[in-house]
């Protein structure tokens, strides 16, 4: 997946201007109202809603949507379909050589494809709208140690370090040994020398920065500022209020309605 | 066999496994140990450097993982399931504390995430299960063993306990022929975990040790 495709754009809509926390919390009702549901039906709501929220509200474009899409669905669609042949059942739809597919299998096989597709498109909704810093920023607000949250505010940090390094290496590799097209265990023991060259130039890198960070004074208060706070937003409330409404109205309909 | 009850099942797996770990000396290498969670800045970036680069390396393994799981179920992806969890045992054998094969699972399932895992932020959850699996062997050890047979031990169990999350998450527990493929996944697992996870994260351990960056990083 393309950094592009996967990655915060700021523009400004009314998803991007709710709060990081709000929206966690948005994907974490999603999730557990999404393991709630027994319908389909009701399934299919949630995941056009969050599509909606995505293109419409958020305005992520259609094109990262499209190209995010194997990933939403890929792993969703194979999940659905292996459980599509493997669930016992008694009206038979159709059979490929020795696999049956079966009515049960077909409810069942939809089932999972809904609920891994709104988990992964909750995730993205979340990665589209949020800077990652906010949300770290925010999580420390509401009592995660801010040296536990440093850990992943310097993983983000030494990302396109690691990311260029890995390339480089790669392709130094590549120039002495054509290693794209040498046989499999030469390509193995090519991999384990890259992973080491880069495991090694990282710890000292981590050294160095541990050793400049400390001597600014890293973690000798309690607690620490931030260039930009974090502060709830009434549009993270928004959000969070519309989505808890939609899911207990699908529980409600399921439950109440449908009689399920 | 319902999920709670593979979890159990699980859990006793994993202190069969630290017993073992804890009474079979192998490859003995022993150290202070103890449970000091007192992280140094320094212990801090490591776990984030180690995050960053397993996380980079394990997002094309997981999109083959996750196609490979998705598709063929519990058996399809055993061998590959313990090809993640190397980053923990290889910080552990940097860093030597408690905590810290979770804290790398779950910065490095973040990044994962982050750069595009197609299970989305549930990732975190073999983050957690896996580091999990992986400091409860360390645990059973008071932390203090540094041999080869623990860091495989820990491998596996780290392994083996992923498998959890999987079974929740795309729904092993739902039939009869889907557990029995679960339970027969239940070896290569953690025969896979032992290898690609425990033994290579000592081995890069044992390397990295002998370059010297080690004086400052492991404090005894």
């Amino acid at each position: 997946m393309s950094e592009q495709t996967l990655q915060y754009v700021d523009n400004n809509s009314f998803v991007h201007r709710a709060d990081a926390l709000s929206k966690l919390i948005l994907v974490l009702v999603v999730v557990v109202t999404t393991f709630q549901l027994t319908s389909n039906d009701a399934r299919g709501i949630m995941l056009s809603s969050l599509l909606m929220l995505a293109i419409i509200f958020a305005r992520v474009p259609l094109a990262s949507v499209l190209k995010a899409s194997p990933l939403i669905f890929g792993v969703a669609l194979l999940l659905g379909m292996f459980h599509l042949f493997v669930t016992p059942g008694q009206q038979v739809l159709f059979t490929i050589g020795p696999l049956s597919a079966t009515q049960e299998g077909l409810a069942k096989g939809l089932g999972y494809f809904f609920r891994l597709s709104i988990m992964v498109t909750a995730s993205f909704l979340l990665i589209w709208t949020t800077d990652i810093r906010e949300l770290m920023v925010g999580l420390v607000s509401v009592g995660i140690p801010y040296r536990y949250a440093f850990a992943i505010f310097m993983a983000l940090r030494f990302l396109p370090i690691v990311q260029q390094e890995v390339e480089a290496v790669q392709a130094a590799h590549a120039i002495r040994g054509r290693a794209s097209r040498s046989p499999l265990a030469h390509r193995f023991r090519l991999w384990q020398r890259y992973l080491f060259t880069v495991i090694v130039n990282g710890l000292r890198k981590a050294e160095n920065t541990a050793l400049a960070i400390e001597s600014r004074g890293f973690g000798a208060y309690p607690t620490r500022s931030y260039v930009k706070g974090f502060r709830w937003s009434t549009t993270g409330m928004i959000l969070v209020i519309l989505f808890v409404s939609l899911g207990a109205g699908l529980i409600y309909w399921e439950k109440v309605i449908l009689g399920l | 066999m319902t999920l709670p009850l593979m979890l159990v099942v699980n859990i006793v797996i994993l202190a069969v496994l630290g017993l073992i770990a804890r009474f079979v000396k192998i490859g003995g290498d022993e150290g202070k140990g103890g449970f000091n969670f007192n992280y140094s800045t320094s212990d801090l970036i490591i776990l984030a450097v180690i995050g960053a680069i397993s996380g980079v390396i394990n997002t094309g393994t997981g999109i083959v993982w996750n196609a490979a799981n998705s598709a063929g179920g519990p058996l399809a992806g055993a061998a590959l399931q313990g090809a993640f969890m190397w980053a923990y045992l290889l910080a552990f054998f940097l860093i030597r504390k408690p905590g810290t094969m979770l804290i790398v699972g779950l910065v490095e399932t973040s990044i994962e995430a982050l750069l595009g895992n197609p299970s989305g932020l549930s990732t975190l959850g073999w983050g957690l299960t896996q580091g999990i699996g992986a400091e409860a062997v360390m645990a059973f050890c008071m932390y203090g063993n540094f041999g080869w047979l623990a860091f495989a031990l820990a491998g596996a169990a780290a392994s083996q306990f992923g498998t959890v999350w999987t079974a929740y998450l795309f729904g092993w527990d739902s039939s009869p022929e889907i557990v029995t493929q679960y339970w027969q996944a239940a070896a290569i697992n953690m025969i896979s975990g032992a290898i690609l996870s425990g033994l290579l994260g000592f081995w890069l351990g044992k390397m990295v040790e002998r370059t010297n960056l080690l004086r400052a990083t492991r404090r005894e």
